[in-house]
């Protein structure tokens, strides 16, 4: 991107809101992409079949063991390269655009499942186990004990830790920037650098943070009011 | 009471035993639990197993919808004949999955916890099973949901959530769900004993209203005045082997046997 005349806010409002937009996009494709890893995550770790088990520990203790930013790193040029490769073989060399977009979603998605195992893991382990026998006294089919039982008596436990995580990856794919992709923060960074109005874009680059989380826990606590549903509130 | 519902709960009519259990051996571990027990449970009777703390019960009645599997033996339910035994390696055989949950579709169970799903109306946790087990539509759940929280008399709590009940209230509820699976058998594990006292009489109504109307039952109780008013058939079990059964009056007139009702009667 070429220099522009300090001019402010204005000339960058177009690039600032869809590096905002692109934000979004990455983070809300990483989280559903994390909830489902966690899932399968949480799963293997409760099965009863000791490589899977294994399997499983080792994804999420190794991921939660290193460096957000190292692992971002890491990840993103060995995916990057991965995918070039891939798409090279294919004969569709060059669509960049699309592999930078696809590892930043695919690393963030990796690392929040990492977490999201956890936090799932612990949440199926604390619904009383009287209400997954009597889903099994009453000869549900797996699937039947899983989407009726176990995901909506483990959500109020999950969601707490679930927000938390939503709220730390919204943080996260400002590490992104660093591998150079246009998402907020690196188009924040080339803003203040070329206009050097430090302070004016990086605070509007916070004020735009803070309404992406803002309004997302406003979210998460209606969602946590409905998944409560059936327990009086404790007062 | 008389049902109105086409599927409703067909009244005694044949002789053959609801149940039949052969020689059941159960173990956990070294401990064996259930020492080649067998059982005849007539349909349209009740019968109550009584017996100490540790002595099986609830192991036994487990057995009948496999929520524990015997180690050998045999067991007839409701027109499914299985044989428990071991193959050369060592592990249980005598059962697939689908006639698994075919049996636990016609064996239902009411638990000492209720274990009503908290997530689920009163009427949402009643017509769940016939739904995804008996893969009745929506609507006709929901009659039958409707007629059984009637019959329990939970009727007007349908669109509340069970922590919002008493506990006999939820339990009253729960038995509302093992009957809209309209089962050929009914389970009950002490089904008052997690109950305050002033609310054990509101479940057992309940349940001696069931007996009165003809349906199979197996029930593990320690309310024994209770029992001995309600059964066709008690059956006291003793470190894992029945020490002594019959009719209340044959129970409790034969000395060998009173000498174990003694305690509790
Ligand atoms: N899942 C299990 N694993 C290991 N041991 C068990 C298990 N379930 C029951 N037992 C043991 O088996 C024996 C019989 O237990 P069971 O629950 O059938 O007794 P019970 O007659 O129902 O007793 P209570 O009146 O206390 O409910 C007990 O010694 C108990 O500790
Ligand atoms: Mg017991």
């Amino acid at each position: 991107m070429t220099s522009m005349t300090p001019e402010g806010l204005i000339d960058w409002a177009g690039p600032i809101l869809s590096g905002a937009l692109t934000t979004v996009q990455i983070a809300v494709l990483a989280y559903a992409i994390g909830l489902l890893l966690g899932l399968l995550g949480a799963g293997a770790k409760l099965s009863p079949w000791a490589p899977l088990r294994g399997l499983a520990t080792a994804y999420s203790t190794l991921i939660r063991a290193v460096p957000e930013l190292l692992l971002i790193l890491l990840l993103y040029y060995a995916g990057a390269q991965a995918l070039d490769a891939l798409l090279a073989y294919l004969g569709m060399a060059g669509a960049v655009q699309i592999t930078g977009f696809a590892t930043a979603v695919g690393v963030l998605a990796f690392v929040q499942g990492a977490y999201m195992t956890e936090v799932f893991r612990g949440a199926i382990l604390a619904i009383p186990s009287g209400q997954l026998e009597a889903a099994d006294a009453f000869g549900f089919s797996r699937w039947d004990r899983f989407h009726r039982i176990v995901l909506p008596g483990m959500l109020p436990n999950a969601l707490p830790g679930m927000s938390n995580l939503w709220l730390i990856l919204i943080k996260d794919t400002a590490l992104i920037s660093v591998i150079g992709f246009n998402e907020l923060f690196f188009t924040i960074q080339q803003a203040a650098a070329s206009s050097r109005a430090y302070f004016l874009f990086y605070a509007a680059a916070g004020v735009i943070y803070l309404l992406m989380t803002l309004s997302s826990t406003a979210l998460f606590a209606r969602l946590e009011r409905y998944v409560r549903r059936g327990q009086p509130t404790e007062a | 009471m008389t049902s109105s519902l086409q599927h409703a709960f067909r009244p005694r009519s044949s002789t053959a035993p609801a149940v039949v259990a052969n020689q059941l051996i159960k173990h956990f571990g070294d401990l064996e639990v259930l020492k080649g027990v067998s059982l005849d449970v007539p349909e349209g009777t009740v019968t109550s197993i009584i017996g100490a703390s540790g002595s099986g019960k609830s192991t036994l009645l487990r057995c009948m919808n496999l929520l524990e599997r015997p180690d050998q033996g045999e067991l007839a339910i409701a027109d499914e004949a299985i044989r428990f035994d071991r193959n050369p390696q060592g592990d249980i055989i005598g059962l697939d999955r689908r006639q698994l949950q075919r049996l636990r579709a016609k064996v239902t169970m009411v638990f000492q916890q209720f274990n009503l799903w908290p997530h689920l109306t009163v009427l949402g946790n009643v017509i769940e099973a016939p739904m995804r087990v008996k893969k009745l539509s929506r609507k006709r759940a929901t009659a039958l949901g409707e007629h059984y929280l009637e019959r329990v008399g939970m009727a007007d709590r349908r669109d509340a959530y069970p922590a919002f009940l008493s506990g006999g209230q939820q339990q009253r509820v729960a038995i509302a769900r093992a009957l809209a699976m309209e089962p050929r058998l009914l389970l009950f594990d002490e089904p008052t004993s997690a109950l305050d006292p002033e609310r054990v009489n509101e479940v057992l109504g309940v349940i001696r209203g069931l007996a009165d109307e003809g349906r199979t039952m197996l029930l593990v109780t320690h309310e024994m005045h209770f029992a001995r008013e309600v059964s066709d058939q008690l059956v006291y079990l003793d470190q894992g082997n029945i020490a002594c059964s019959g009719t209340p009056e044959e129970v409790f007139a034969d000395p060998r046997c009173r000498q174990f009702m003694a305690p509790a009667a």
